[in-house]
């Protein structure tokens, strides 16, 4: 980081620092800011809190990781706005407004997480996968299994529906939902799928 | 059919283009994602009977999905599997590959998928009751948990149970424990499949109930 430099990220993410760069903890000011945007945070999957770094006087060095195992994307957003699907945010410069968006009742049925992040305004944001991260150029229509979405840019439509048209398909087939992409615009899917991983590995857990 | 497969060896995953008329059969919930026009249907695993069985008795999934390209331009389709590692592909050409459970992830159209009775002693050991056959020609892609590494057996091998991803049906597996009832208990090896004969294997770096083991501890 330069000095007077400032950088938001998801708490818990910090792995390292110069001993001098400040550390605050916030809940997010802005359009998601506040109690009440905390809150709606938490229900998305994020944490509460949002650890903000500053630099101060000279320049420092951050080290920040996500969670899972995975790659990291950097995003420029300029007067744009993406879409986040909630665990895929990591961290953000101080130009860039965090929303917490509902997908409607649709998602509800996908078991995949039900809230997507908004991220608008002009900046870096850092996103983070389960795997790599690989982009595709929507232009006409795209499918994406609703686990592998990690963030979308707004330009597109998109509608949550069953990846089979019949329901025993859907029930059977493994697919469960996916995300319909129409327009012109980028999506970013993670090659891995957190809830496929989970389930195989959890199905082997002791019960808590 | 083109295909790619990226991100090797951590997060391998499979990108495929399929030309007008082309299909690929994949394990149900492999698709990551995919142009809007490529059709997808569900059929049952090696017929629904089998397909049951396996779901009940083997613990995978019941369904296979076929994604067919109905359009006059290609169409592209990403495949990946639920755990990170490692993705092989072999090309069979009249001969034949037998995969262990969880293993499979897709098989090209001339490919014929055969549920096969592992025996109790499979069972016994972990490794599932039933064995995916697949003959035929085309291509078959199958994932591991971790790396794979490519052996040939001329005689006899030894592997630490679940490493196992895959074997050419001229080896034989005898499930045993790796040294007396004691010592497999007391070295945390536990169960070793000795194979015998002559083929091809290929095995996993690691193992799903390493991590599990691993995990276990961790929980509160």
């Amino acid at each position: 980081m330069d000095p007077q430099e400032e950088l938001i990220a998801e708490a818990g993410a910090m792995v390292a620092m110069s001993g001098f760069v400040n550390v605050s903890t916030t809940l997010r000011k802005g359009k998601g800011g506040g109690v009440f945007g905390g809150l709606k945070r938490m229900l998305g999957g994020e944490s509460l809190f949002m650890s903000v770094f500053r630099s101060g006087n000279s320049s420092a060095e951050l080290y920040l990781a996500p969670k899972l195992i995975g790659d990291i994307l950097p995003y420029t957003l300029k007067e744009t706005e993406l879409v986040v699907q909630s665990t895929g945010y990591m961290a953000s410069t101080p130009g860039v407004d965090i929303d917490l968006g509902f997908t409607g009742f649709k998602s509800l049925f996908s078991g995949e997480s039900l809230f997507w992040l908004t991220v608008s305004g002009s900046g870096l944001v850092l996103l983070s996968a389960f795997g790599g991260i690989y982009e595709i150029d929507v232009d006409g229509e795209y499918v994406v299994d609703t686990g592998h979405i990690v963030a979308f840019e707004r330009t597109l439509d998109y509608s949550i529906s069953k990846a089979n048209k019949s329901w025993a398909g859907a029930l059977f087939g493994g697919e469960g939902f996916v995300c319909q992409f129409r327009g012109h615009g980028k999506v970013f899917c993670q090659t891995h799928n957190p809830g496929s991983f989970g389930r195989l590995v959890g199905g082997k857990l002791p019960p808590r | 059919m083109k295909y790619e497969v990226r991100y090797k060896p951590a997060f391998a995953t499979l990108f495929v283009t399929l030309q007008p008329g082309e299909r690929i059969f994949a394990e149900a919930g492999a698709m990551a994602s995919m142009d809007g026009q490529v059709s997808m249907s569900t059929g049952f695993f090696g017929g629904l009977i089998p397909g049951l069985l396996k779901a009940f008795l083997g613990g995978e999934s019941l369904c296979l999905n076929q994604f067919a390209n109905r359009t006059n331009t290609p169409q592209t389709l990403v495949l990946t599997q639920s755990t990170i590692g490692d993705i092989a592909r072999m090309e069979l050409t009249g001969n034949e590959l037998c995969l262990q459970p969880g293993a499979y992830i897709a098989h090209s159209s001339g490919i014929k998928v055969q549920l096969q009775w592992a025996g109790f002693a499979s069972w016994f050991a972990g490794e599932g009751l039933f064995k995916l056959k697949l003959s035929g020609r085309g291509l078959v892609f199958f994932g591991a948990y971790g790396g794979l590494s490519e052996v040939t057996v001329r005689d006899e091998f030894i592997v630490d149970n679940g490493h196992l991803v895959a074997y050419e049906p001229g080896i034989k597996m005898n499930i045993g424990l790796s040294g007396g009832i004691f010592g497999s208990i007391a070295s945390g090896e536990g169960f070793i499949n000795r194979l015998r004969g002559r083929g091809k294997i290929y095995l996993q770096s690691r193992s799903m109930d390493g991590l599990v083991r691993f995990l276990r501890t961790k929980l509160r």
